[in-house]
């Protein structure tokens, strides 16, 4: 048996309504977008870190699933591990054919699961794509990253089944580079019509138990009559919620419908996950506590204004603020990797004698002279002790404001705020309560480059 | 300790020495002082460079070398001096020592910085923006590390923009009396406050300039002084202290933004040397490190001058003023004079020996026996406090 026993969830701060891209586009519909210094890396951290929280050391294999990888030779995975801090990792793999390949990577660890090769699986899904300038209404797009453990332990849903339903026909694909469309009716009469008439064959066993399936294809009306044929009528096919407000996610897609499903408490839900073929599951609700933190996430957003402010995020890496035209930043990843404990993970020092604690390492404590230390945790929530905005700082959206934090239960730390697109919106001062996220250190990178930075929360 | 008296002084105009190399302004400054001493230049029997900065600058100043070839001053010991913006004070701290050691008989100090041959973003902003390390205090511009200061300055003590602007109007004002600053123009404070902000609440007018500049003292033991033919001026006091580091303020809860320790050492140190239990009373001039116009609110706490939270008094009484109780950065400080960084801590000094000797023009403090000199460095981690007199009490 495995069960899926936590998840987190990352949305971009920022939302574009379709007619701020363009003049005749729906208001109805909007797209989450990155910030600035957001890539498919920071929003799997946070929502990876909301997944485990805490439970670092149980994991022991990890799979990143995704279609816009930002490393090539390189597996994202093991990135992301390392960030995190997990230490007892066996087996760890990058899925970035298709969009199903976060549902690949779900199946993938139900089999290491029930095998018993693996207890707790975390599994990752984001992606952060961008339309051509110009196309952004007919190409819909989001920003986003599902986690979610796959585990042997009970949690909040047992994996009953998982089947694949193969199909080697893809909606869009790339050959060399270049990108092919074929006929849209083959590939919706060939590719689509035929892998559903295979799926509902299969799926028909769980007709009389179903509430809602989730069929996460944009032909999904055009399967209705299929399955109708083996049983299912349309209301046991939910309504895509989701991707009206955020955009498609790509291979996240599936998990947000699957996480909002499991948070309307929909106690057994059918996820079909087709692209390029058609990814399964049938999953039971368990112990569910009544946790709404997609619906919380969903709800908490700011708007971009102007189609300018939109075209200034794409351009990010490419600026000129204040007059300062920048060129790379000097990074080292030996460097950042000797102080991942310290700057990414927020390992402190507690000093025994007065409780002081550092984030950077110090021989002797300054306050009374104490050379004796313990490690302590320093938290990623606290409140602005005293601030400044950088105008001269090159960024996409200046100035920069530079906070010093001192950090709840300790220890102090000074960053840069980020999500700040519109800082006459976003007043602070001191006083001001702030958390920590991880996001690219600076804009124009090239090289993998991150650190912490400071949202301020409202 | 044997005491030491500066027999020499050469400063540089201060600006953009467009037509001025590294080792021009070298030998401007060098040649002055040697000339003041009424020395040969073979007599000086060590010297001490102060260059914080060669790799924003033209490269020079790596090595004491720099100061040897453009004087062609060879066969004696000479040291480079890099402790960032405090750097020319140490090189006076250094040779003090020496002479004190009977290392040499005559010591010179020298400190030169040519900041100007690259744009005005391409040295002080480039180097908090690209190098230095890749994420800690990452987005701060050297003004942004003593706005943090500002802000909780004006949280904790009620001190307004206006405090602020107005070190910089009065600073600006001293500054159009000298004939070596780099700004020679009075503002009123509008102007300073609005002008553009380069890190919140300090502005482009509350912000020195980055400027080309060499300044030298010459000294010798007290007791070899001749004064036939030499006017000198005593160094009664002198404390250096790092009381920080770069990083850790930021990363340290027990670090208010409202007082750089540093100065506070330095000075008591130096303060016990020469005596002085009362500065406000004890002390005629001040020339201090306003960088940033907040710096020098926050060093008047740290002097003693006033109580903490009470230095906004001494601004709003124009206490600090050419005339008033303690006048101080009547040269027109960092502010109006520019900060050519290794240079800067040896032009304050020459700039209170010339009000010492009563030889400071139109801008001389009557009467002035005893001043003080203050450069620090490191947004505050380091600092040097020198008390200088014309009597050897």
């Amino acid at each position: 048996m495995s069960f899926i026993k936590s998840y987190g969830v990352s949305l971009p701060h920022f939302r574009v309504d379709d007619s701020v891209l363009n003049i005749n586009g729906n208001k109805s519909f909007s797209k989450a977008v990155c910030f600035s210094d957001e890539d498919i890396i920071t929003l799997a951290f946070q929502a990876a870190k909301e997944c485990i929280n805490g439970d670092e050391n149980k994991i022991d294999a990890i799979f990143f699933a995704t279609t816009s990888p930002v490393f090539k030779n390189r597996y994202h995975a093991t990135f992301i591990a390392d960030l995190l801090g997990l230490k007892n990792i066996n087996f760890s793999l990058d899925f970035i054919g298709t969009d199903r390949s976060g549902t690949d990577a779900i199946l993938v660890a139900h089999q290491l699961v029930n095998s018993g090769k693996n207890s707790n699986i975390l599994i990752i899904a984001t992606d952060v794509r961008y339309s051509s300038i110009g196309e952004e209404i007919s190409t819909n797009f989001g920003h986003g990253a599902c986690a979610i453990t796959v585990s042997d332990e009970k949690g909040i849903a047992e994996i009953k089944d998982t089947f694949h339903v193969s199909s080697f026909i893809a909606e869009e694909f790339t050959y060399k580079n270049n990108e092919v469309k074929y006929d849209p009716r083959y590939i919706r009469d060939e590719g689509f019509k035929k892998n559903m008439i295979a799926v509902s064959a299969k799926v028909q066993k769980y007709i009389g138990e179903t509430e809602k399936n989730i069929l996460n294809s944009k032909y999904f009306k055009m399967a209705i009559p299929v399955f109708a044929k083996s049983g299912f009528n349309e209301n046991q096919f939910s309504v895509d919620a989701i991707s009206p407000s955020i955009g498609n996610t790509g291979v996240a897609s599936a998990f947000f419908r699957l996480i909002s499903e499991i948070e309307n408490q929909t106690k057994n839900i059918l996820l079909i996950d087709y692209s390029n073929g058609s990814n399964v599951l049938y999953i039971n609700l368990k112990d569910f506590t009544n946790k709404t933190i997609l619906k919380r996430k969903l709800e908490n957003f700011e708007k971009i204004k102007t189609y300018q402010d939109f075209l200034k995020l794409r351009k990010s890496g490419n600026f000129n603020s204040a007059k300062y035209k920048s060129v790379d930043i000097f990074s080292s990843e030996m460097m950042n990797n000797r102080e991942k404990d310290s700057f990414i993970r927020l390992e402190g020092t507690k000093c025994n004698a007065c409780q002081t604690i550092y984030l950077i390492k110090t021989q002797r404590c300054k306050k009374c002279k104490s050379e004796n230390f313990i490690k302590t945790k320093i938290s990623e929530n606290g409140k602005v002790y005293t601030f400044t905005s950088e105008h001269y700082f090159p960024a996409t959206f200046p100035p920069v404001t530079m906070i010093v934090a001192n950090m709840k239960n300790g220890g102090r730390i000074t960053l840069q705020q980020t999500d700040c697109m519109y800082p006459e919106d976003n007043k602070i001062e001191i006083g001001s309560e702030v958390k920590l996220v991880l996001r690219k250190m600076t804009e124009f990178d090239s090289n993998p480059d991150y650190f912490l930075k400071a949202i301020v929360k409202k | 300790m044997k005491d030491i008296a500066i027999i020499g002084i050469g400063v540089t105009k201060f600006g953009e020495l467009f037509h001025k190399s590294y080792d021009d302004l070298v030998r401007d400054a060098a040649m002055q002082a040697i000339a003041d001493a009424k020395i040969d230049i073979d007599e000086i029997g060590a010297a001490w460079l102060s260059t914080a900065f060669p790799e924003i600058g033209v490269f020079k100043g790596r090595s004491g070398m720099d100061l040897c070839e453009p004087l062609t001053m060879y066969n004696i010991p000479v040291t480079r001096v890099s402790n960032f913006c405090a750097s020319g004070a140490d090189a006076v701290r250094n040779a003090v020592n020496s002479l004190r050691a009977g290392e040499c008989d005559v010591a010179m100090a020298l400190g030169v910085e040519k900041l100007r041959d690259r744009q005005p973003q391409d040295s002080i902003v480039k180097m908090m923006v690209e190098y230095g390390h890749p994420f800690l205090q990452k987005g701060f511009t050297a003004a942004g590390t003593f706005s943090v200061y500002a802000k909780r300055m004006m949280y904790e003590y009620g001190l307004k923009q206006d405090d602020i602007a107005g070190i910089s109007v009065k600073n600006h004002f001293h500054g159009s009396l000298n004939e070596n600053a780099h700004h020679r123009k009075a503002c009123s404070l509008q102007e300073v406050m609005n002008s553009p902000v380069v890190a919140d609440p300090l502005t482009v007018m509350d912000s020195c300039p980055t400027t080309d500049g060499a300044a030298c003292v010459i000294m010798v033991r007290a007791d070899d002084v001749d004064k036939s033919k030499q006017n000198p001026i005593f160094i009664k006091g002198i404390g250096l202290s790092i009381s920080t580091g770069w990083d850790l303020p930021f990363f340290d809860t027990n670090h208010d933004f409202l007082s750089f320790e540093a100065t506070r050492v330095a000075a008591a140190k130096a303060y016990k040397q020469a005596g002085i239990t009362n500065p406000i009373e004890e002390i005629d001039l001040i020339e201090l490190h306003d960088c940033f116009s907040i710096v020098e609110l926050i060093t008047y706490e740290d002097l003693g001058l006033c109580k903490q939270g009470e230095s906004k008094y001494l601004i709003r009484g124009k206490d600090t003023q050419l005339g008033g109780k303690i006048p101080v950065n009547v040269s027109g400080g960092l502010l109006s004079c520019g900060h050519p960084v290794g240079a800067t801590g040896i032009r304050m000094v020459t700039e209170v020996v010339s009000h010492l000797r009563n030889k400071a023009g139109q801008r001389q403090v009557q009467g002035a026996k005893r001043g003080l000199t203050h450069n620090i460095g490191g947004p505050g981690a380091i600092a040097s406090v020198i008390v200088l007199s014309n009597e050897n009490y």
